[in-house]
């Protein structure tokens, strides 16, 4: 495990923030104005101009989603940030977290003031003419991040990628993960999303039964532990510490601060010698790395809140484990004991996370982000964690650490 | 199986053409197109590799010079973990055990759809370190939970017509197979006894079982009516179109898809596109009113389909039901 060496940077904070609906299609609109929308929304929670925005990370995953290559240049001058630095992220379905980690970059460094965070992603544009349905294009268009050589051509998708990694936890631990639990977790996020309107699925509440009932998609994933694509853009605005006060005093909204990022990208193949089987070693990495920065020692004692990146519910669940949350091999303790249930001291995806907010794809973890700044700031909460993962197998993790002092 | 003669099947492309969607009150257009890029790839340092597949049926690894760890596929050309020490090229077996038990997909891509289901496992081969990925298939019908698990013993089965790729091989348990078979290097597919796509033999009807499914088909007939009256569930199944044969002991009727509509015909049709047979109608009539996946009552073996490739109407179906049902939810909700 790479060593942290110790961090000495300028304080970093969040100052505004915006979604668009998440929407599993958005035939009204292309990916420009959903990106403009998202940045206006930001920049007017801020309630600065983009005058005032010294740079912009785009989060946006997929060119083919987007049917361009070099999909952001457009952008630029749409978000009206001509002739400022423009750096596009794409790393998987972690791109959200990845582009929040890279803005935070820009400020710390003192490399610029202010940053805007911007993901967008449009995906059920795919269409396949054969079967007459966009979900099996759409999910081709991801397999194509498998490995071209080895991998692409017997199937390969990110769900029976993240299916690989799950069925060897469960090798390991056969009495965890139960059906039981995923199907009642998704039940639990079901009811989380009612107070989200910008979700996707904002009144689809599911039983745990009907979760046991859906259909495999992936064994051993069924089709309500899965997310669902989504189109869609959200926005963070970020800034350094003076500035950030000062925009503060002027909305009123108090700044919730980074405190600590994290990023780790494992092997992709996997192997004896050549992978942790059976874990997500980036998840454990990426919030070890974050915890330090934070000077976090007990998560599950210190953070409150977590907008974790559910792309499959067995997923959520060793995520947390790595995470620290719960112990590996017991993960079942979520609900078991309580954990996440309504009343338990962690409230896990009060978006209703990827599973019912949506999942588009390079929007999805800023999402998170806007989601964990609500919970900290509407709720008086102090601490939340948002985590991403993408790419074969897990193989992407970051974590970021948000803090509210008021 | 089938050998595609373009890379591009013809049947996947669209035809050019745009049509107006039109979504509160407003006209929004939507175009057919697609974004395409030939290749002629080089294949580079993996050429060995593939072309010992094609050519010679041998499955070759990577051999480090320095800590002697044997890496299959051959990922590289010098090990990341000595300093970046040369590999050698090195034959491996051609079984070998899964790392972990393997997922099975049963909702493929659209390349894959025709694939599905099928495993897609880590075998570790003998002589390996590390595992290669590859496509897992049983001879005994479709694959099902529970066949292949962690430590299952894998042979390789190579394809009779190769092109040089990693889906000119594929894996069966060695279970499965004669102890000649799992012996013989470059064991061919049509060497292998694959189980013959045949109906199930249902068996004759109790008088008692005559009454139940004369109450289900009743059931059933209502069901139908209620999703052709939703707009949301006809969703599910617009542009389809599908014939399909139903058999149970003790009726046999036809269910019939027609561009957003599904309706019961009975009797034995004239002509379908595939056959379901099932011993217990209720597994279809449960599967429509959303208590239990169709997809899970072929997993489960409690409903038989004759083609594979029509689990794409399964999951219209599924989807149907489960359209529905939501309406219904909320509908409930809303009061
Ligand atoms: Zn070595």
């Amino acid at each position: 495990m790479a060593k942290k060496k110790s961090f000495a940077a300028r304080k970093v904070g969040i100052v505004g923030a915006s979604v668009t609906p998440f929407k599993g299609r958005w035939v009204e609109k292309t990916f420009y104005d959903l990106a403009q929308w998202a940045t206006r929304d930001a920049l007017k929670d801020a309630g600065i101009s983009p005058a005032e925005v010294d740079a912009v990370a785009y989060g946006i995953y997929n060119d083919i989603f987007e049917r361009a290559a070099i999909p952001e240049h457009p952008l630029q001058g749409i978000i009206g940030l001509p002739n400022k630095p423009g750096i596009r992220v794409t790393n998987g379905g972690a791109t959200g977290i990845y582009t929040i980690a890279s803005a935070f970059a820009f400020v710390a460094s003192g490399m610029y003031d202010t940053a805007l965070v911007l993901g967008v992603e449009k995906a059920t544009d795919c269409y396949d003419f054969v079967s007459r349905s966009a979900t099996p294009e759409v999910i081709k268009t991801i397999a194509w991040s498998g490995d071209s050589f080895f991998e692409q051509k017997i199937g390969w998708t990110a769900s029976d990628s993240y299916a690989e990694v799950i069925l060897a936890y469960m090798d390991e631990h056969p009495g965890d993960l139960k059906p039981e639990v995923t199907a009642k977790i998704s039940s639990v996020l079901s009811e989380h999303v009612k107070t989200n309107p910008y979700a996707q699925r904002q009144f689809d509440q599911v039983t745990p039964e009907e979760v046991l009932n859906s259909r495999y998609i992936v064994y051993p994933l069924k089709e309500m532990e899965i997310c669902v694509y989504s189109e869609g853009a959200a926005a963070l605005i970020l800034a350094e510490e003076e500035t950030a006060k000062a925009i503060a005093k002027n909305t009123g909204r108090p700044v919730v601060w980074i405190t600590g990022v994290g990023l780790s990208n494992e092997w992709s193949f996997a192997g004896k010698g050549m992978n942790h089987w059976g874990r997500i070693y980036s998840h454990h990495v990426a919030a070890q790395q974050a915890y330090e920065m934070a000077g976090i020692t007990d998560p599950a004692k210190e953070i409150q809140v977590i907008e974790l990146h559910d792309a499959f519910i067995q997923q959520l669940e060793i995520s947390m484990a790595e995470m620290g949350f719960v112990p590996m091999g017991r993960a079942d303790a979520l609900i078991d004991d309580g954990l996440m249930l309504d009343g338990g001291p962690i409230s896990v995806n009060p978006s209703g996370g990827l599973l019912y907010c949506g999942h588009a794809v390079g929007a999805s973890n800023i999402m998170s982000a806007w989601a964990a700044r609500n919970e900290l700031i509407d709720k008086g909460k102090h601490r939340a964690l948002v985590h991403g993962t993408g790419s074969t197998i897990c193989q992407y993790g970051g974590v970021a650490i948000l803090e509210h002092e008021d | 199986m089938e050998q595609r003669k373009k890379v591009i099947p013809e049947s996947y492309i669209p035809i050019e053409a745009s049509r107006t969607l039109r979504l509160e009150g407003k006209d929004y257009l939507l175009m057919n197109d697609a974004m395409y890029t030939f290749y002629e790839r080089s294949m580079g340092e993996f050429s060995q590799f593939f072309m010992a597949l094609r050519d010679e049926k041998k499955i070759l690894g990577c051999r480090c010079s320095a800590c002697g760890i044997v890496r299959c596929p051959p990922m590289l050309t010098h090990c990341p973990d000595c300093a970046f020490a040369p590999t050698e090229p090195i034959e491996v077996g051609q079984t070998g055990k899964l790392l972990s038990t393997p997922p099975i997909t049963y909702f493929a891509t659209s390349m894959f759809l025709d694939k599905a289901p099928f495993g897609r496992g880590r075998v570790v081969l003998e002589g390996a370190d590390t595992a290669l990925s590859i496509m897992l298939y049983t001879t005994t019908g479709i694959l099902t939970p529970g066949i292949m698990k962690k430590g299952t013993e894998i042979k390789v089965v190579f394809q009779d017509e190769r092109t040089g790729q990693i889906s000119d091989i594929f894996g069966v348990p060695t279970s499965e197979l004669t102890p000649e078979q799992v012996q013989k290097p470059g064991l061919l597919t049509s060497e292998l006894n694959w189980a013959a796509v045949k109906e199930p033999d249902l068996g004759q009807a109790t008088e008692e079982a005559k009454r139940v499914s004369q109450g289900a088909l009743v059931e059933l007939e209502s069901l139908l009516k209620e999703m052709n009256a939703s707009k949301r569930a006809s969703k599910a199944i617009e542009n389809w179109k599908r014939t399909i044969a139903v058999k149970t002991p003790a009726v046999e009727f036809g269910l019939i898809i027609d561009n957003g509509r599904i309706w019961l015909e009975k009797g034995r049709p004239k002509s379908s596109d595939f056959v379901m047979a099932t011993e217990d109608i209720r597994v279809l009539l449960d599967g429509l009113n959303y208590k239990g996946a169709i997809t899970d009552a072929i997993v489960k073996r409690k409903l038989w389909i004759s083609k594979n490739i029509e689990f794409v109407t399964i999951f219209k179906l599924d989807r149907l039901a489960r359209f529905l049902a939501r309406e219904k939810k909320e509908g409930a909700a809303k009061g």
